[in-house]
């Protein structure tokens, strides 16, 4: 028999749930709110039939783009030949995350606001700009002693000792 | 002698074991509601959907209102069957009257927390008809859905004698008529009568009447804190009224005055120290040995 190429083929192991997570699924994935262009992960809940993205979308993170009254719509990538298209895929609240993809350059972006004011009010001119990590800085090395190594003429008997 | 089965979990069953929700455990959750009564539609974003949870012990009724998030329940109004004193009820705090006195409270004090108490009077004389508040024409009426928790939802339950109560408030909360007290499977529908009859505790004064006709002693022992009280089966309709007027009067919440003990009371024997575990097997020891020495003693003579 073929092999077939359903909807959900090849997904014995993706959409099953993890170990000692069976069962009904804990409240915060109900609770959470999303709004349109927040940052998702799509993670598919293989509890919950309804609503489920095809397996290529698991895994992938994308911008939230409409919201219905119990699903997402959720805007990612797909490159399809030679391009990248942008799919738009509704998804049941149960198979989305939100993502932490944009956290750190949130974070990041309140901190350097507040070192922006804090070096206006002394008068300074900062760059906030990331820098990349440059070469190790030189350094001596301490506590080096020598030893010299030379080869042994090869002694053909005793190599040989252990079987061959 | 039957066999002795060793009755043994294996590490391998404990390590496999996935155990259920906490709350389940305790057997105080149905998770199967409860996702659906707090499910919020997401394009409702962070309107709060509130449940109007009602739930029975043995000496109390709790009705709140609470809205859930991702930091737990947050409860907006309760109110209790043992505040039902302050407004003139001492006795049969758990019993379908009370019920419907603590679901009209609770309405009551959310619509006065809410501003609405003015706009949504509900409906102010108990009849046991089917009431559903209309909504006036700018502000739309407090909504909550019932929670009944664990509870078998039969025909009659105190539950809905809660539910009534805050219907009348002037809750909106949808429901059917199927499950007031009352309710006709024959006829399908309610018998408002009935329903009303133990909305004022109707049903607790036949019996008292009964029991006191004929069965003196028993009427004494049950109804005892009555008679101590000295509350009649005819008084029961009109003490109902009174303490349905004085809770519409005023149903706010008072701060009780009472300062939480110092020490707490232990509901379970303190655990042994090693010393005291060890000097108490040495007395037990002591105390078989004397005794086996005293029936040998029996024996040889």
């Amino acid at each position: 028999m073929p092999a077939g190429h359903g909807l959900r083929s090849r997904t014995r192991d993706l959409f099953a749930r993890p170990f000692r997570k069976k069962g009904y699924i804990p409240l915060t994935t109900y609770l959470r709110t999303y709004k349109i262009g927040d940052y998702v992960d799509v993670k598919v809940n293989g509890a919950v039939h309804k609503g489920m993205p095809h397996k290529f979308y698991h895994g992938r993170t994308g911008r939230v783009w409409n919201v219905t009254k119990r699903a997402i719509g959720v805007e990612i990538n797909k490159q399809v030949n030679g391009r990248i298209i942008r799919k738009r895929i509704h998804v049941r609240v149960e198979h989305v995350q939100p993502s932490r993809c944009t956290e750190e350059f949130r974070l990041r972006k309140a901190k350097n606001d507040q070192l922006k004011v804090d070096a206006k009010a002394r008068g300074e001119v900062i760059s906030t700009k990331r820098q990349p990590v440059g070469p190790k800085p030189g350094f001596m090395v301490e506590g080096a002693t020598l030893e010299t190594v030379t080869p042994i003429p090869y002694d053909v008997v005793n190599d040989l000792k252990g079987g061959y | 002698m039957g066999g002795f089965v060793k009755t043994q979990k294996t590490s391998a069953y404990s390590k496999r074991f996935q155990v259920k929700f906490k709350r389940r455990r305790a057997g105080k959750t149905d998770y199967r509601a409860r996702i659906r009564l707090i499910n919020q539609d997401k394009n409702k974003y962070n309107t709060p959907k509130y449940r109007f949870v009602v739930r029975f012990t043995n000496k109390d009724i709790t009705a709140q209102i609470i809205s859930a998030s991702i930091a737990g329940d947050m409860v907006l109004a309760s109110a209790y069957s043992h505040e039902l004193p302050r407004y003139g009820l001492e006795v049969g705090l758990t019993n379908y009257a009370a019920a419907y006195c603590t679901g009209l409270l609770l309405a009551r004090r959310v619509l006065k927390i809410r501003g609405l108490d003015q706009e949504y009077e509900g409906n102010v004389e108990a009849t046991g008809e089917d009431f559903s508040v209309e909504p006036a024409d700018e502000r739309r009426p407090f909504r909550a859905l019932l929670d009944v928790g664990l509870v078998r939802t039969t025909t009659g339950n105190r539950v809905f004698g809660a539910l009534k109560g805050a219907l009348d408030g002037g809750l909106d909360i949808p429901h059917s008529e199927k499950r007031f007290a009352g309710f006709k499977k024959d006829d399908k529908q309610l018998d408002a009568d009935i329903h009303r009859k133990y909305i004022y505790g109707a049903h607790v004064a036949d019996y008292m009447k009964n029991l006191a006709e004929e069965e003196p002693e028993k009427y004494q022992s049950h109804f005892s804190e009555y008679i101590k009280k000295g509350i009649e089966a005819e008084d029961m309709e009109a003490l109902y009224k009174k303490v349905h007027a004085a809770i519409r009067a005023d149903p706010s919440v008072v701060k009780s005055t009472k300062q939480p003990p110092k020490e707490h009371k232990r509901y379970n024997p303190k655990k042994l120290t090693y010393e005291q575990r060890k000097a108490s097997l040495v007395e037990r020891l002591n105390q078989l040995n004397s005794g086996a020495a005293d029936d040998d003693d029996e024996d040889d003579e």
